[in-house]
């Protein structure tokens, strides 16, 4: 059982925490931006997170590709005990989460009377972009707490494997 | 009787170290996952395990891959995820507990070497 590739596993949870805060925070940042490079106001952005289950193709094509170079090779005896237990286990468990799209939020902008205003339309309505300021706190509360979660799972599994390397102290 | 390194008794407290080893990477999973849509949480019944185990160890078979099922009967949030925060911390620190309990008894046991290869002195 390999212990580091649990690590890897809440790693990635990490990873994809820290880029939902960062989405966060830049639609805090952008709470009152009424241009952008694509013309409109900003628009908030949402991560949607995806279990990693790797590319079951991919996955297939290697286990040909391993197939195939065994049989061109004549048949070793197994050796006892190489086998661990969970060695297989990777096709049922998640080895990790990524982030699989950062989407947009559909909803109409929120307009605003402000004829004065440089962006302001031929009606004299500001189109601002629609963030509410809670969705985005309770958002980054989540991303923080998750964050932290994992943070810890990493310090378990970390102290594992420190107390694994005592077996061996006097 | 010739005395082994390896005992019986190493043998099956490394199973056990093994399948803590696996429970905790399951957690781990599960963690990763609290906020992916439609995850399911996953888990593996540790008494079982550690039964096939200890008669795998007995037959002197090679050890076979964890059974891996789905957790039923978890409050599921409205995008279909039923991970809970409070169930995998347990889970997490029990994994962990069982692995420092395993090394404990496996320092113990090879202890037990060492003063067989020190009784003369």
């Amino acid at each position: 059982m390999n212990l580091f590739g649990v690590m890897e596993t809440s790693g990635s949870a990490m990873e994809a925490e820290r880029m939902r805060a960062e989405v966060v925070a830049a639609n805090m940042a952008n709470a009152e931006t009424t241009r952008t490079a694509t013309g409109g106001p900003y628009r908030r952005q949402m991560v949607v997170f995806a279990a990693d289950r790797g590319d079951p193709n991919f996955l297939n094509s290697m286990q040909e590709a391993g197939n195939a170079a065994a049989a061109a090779l004549p048949p070793l005896p197994p050796l006892p005990g190489t086998q661990m237990p969970g060695a297989q286990m990777g096709d049922a468990v998640a080895p990790g989460v990524h982030i699989a799209q950062v989407v947009q939020d559909p909803s109409a902008p929120l307009k605003r009377y402000d004829p004065g205003h440089p962006d302001a339309g031929p009606d004299g309505y500001v189109e601002y972009p629609n963030i509410n300021p809670l969705t985005e706190m309770v958002d980054l509360m989540g991303a923080t707490r998750a964050y932290g979660l994992n943070g810890s799972a990493v310090q378990a599994e970390k102290s594992m494997i420190t107390s694994a390397l005592d077996i061996a102290k006097a | 009787m010739g005395m082994e390194i390896e005992t019986r008794l190493s043998d099956q407290i490394a199973r056990y170290m093994d399948l803590a080893a696996s429970e905790a990477k399951l957690t781990a999973a599960n963690m990763a996952n609290i906020d992916t849509p439609g995850y399911s949480a996953v888990g593996m019944n540790f008494g079982v395990e550690m039964q096939r185990a200890i008669q795998d160890v007995n037959r002197g078979a090679a050890p076979e891959p964890v059974q891996v099922e789905t957790v039923g009967g978890l409050v599921a949030r409205p995008d279909g995820n039923d991970v809970s925060m409070d169930r995998e911390s347990l889970n997490l620190a029990d994994a962990q507990l069982k692995f420092r309990t395993g090394v404990a008894m496996l320092r113990i046991e090879y202890q037990k070497v060492m003063d067989a290869i020190h009784a003369d002195k």
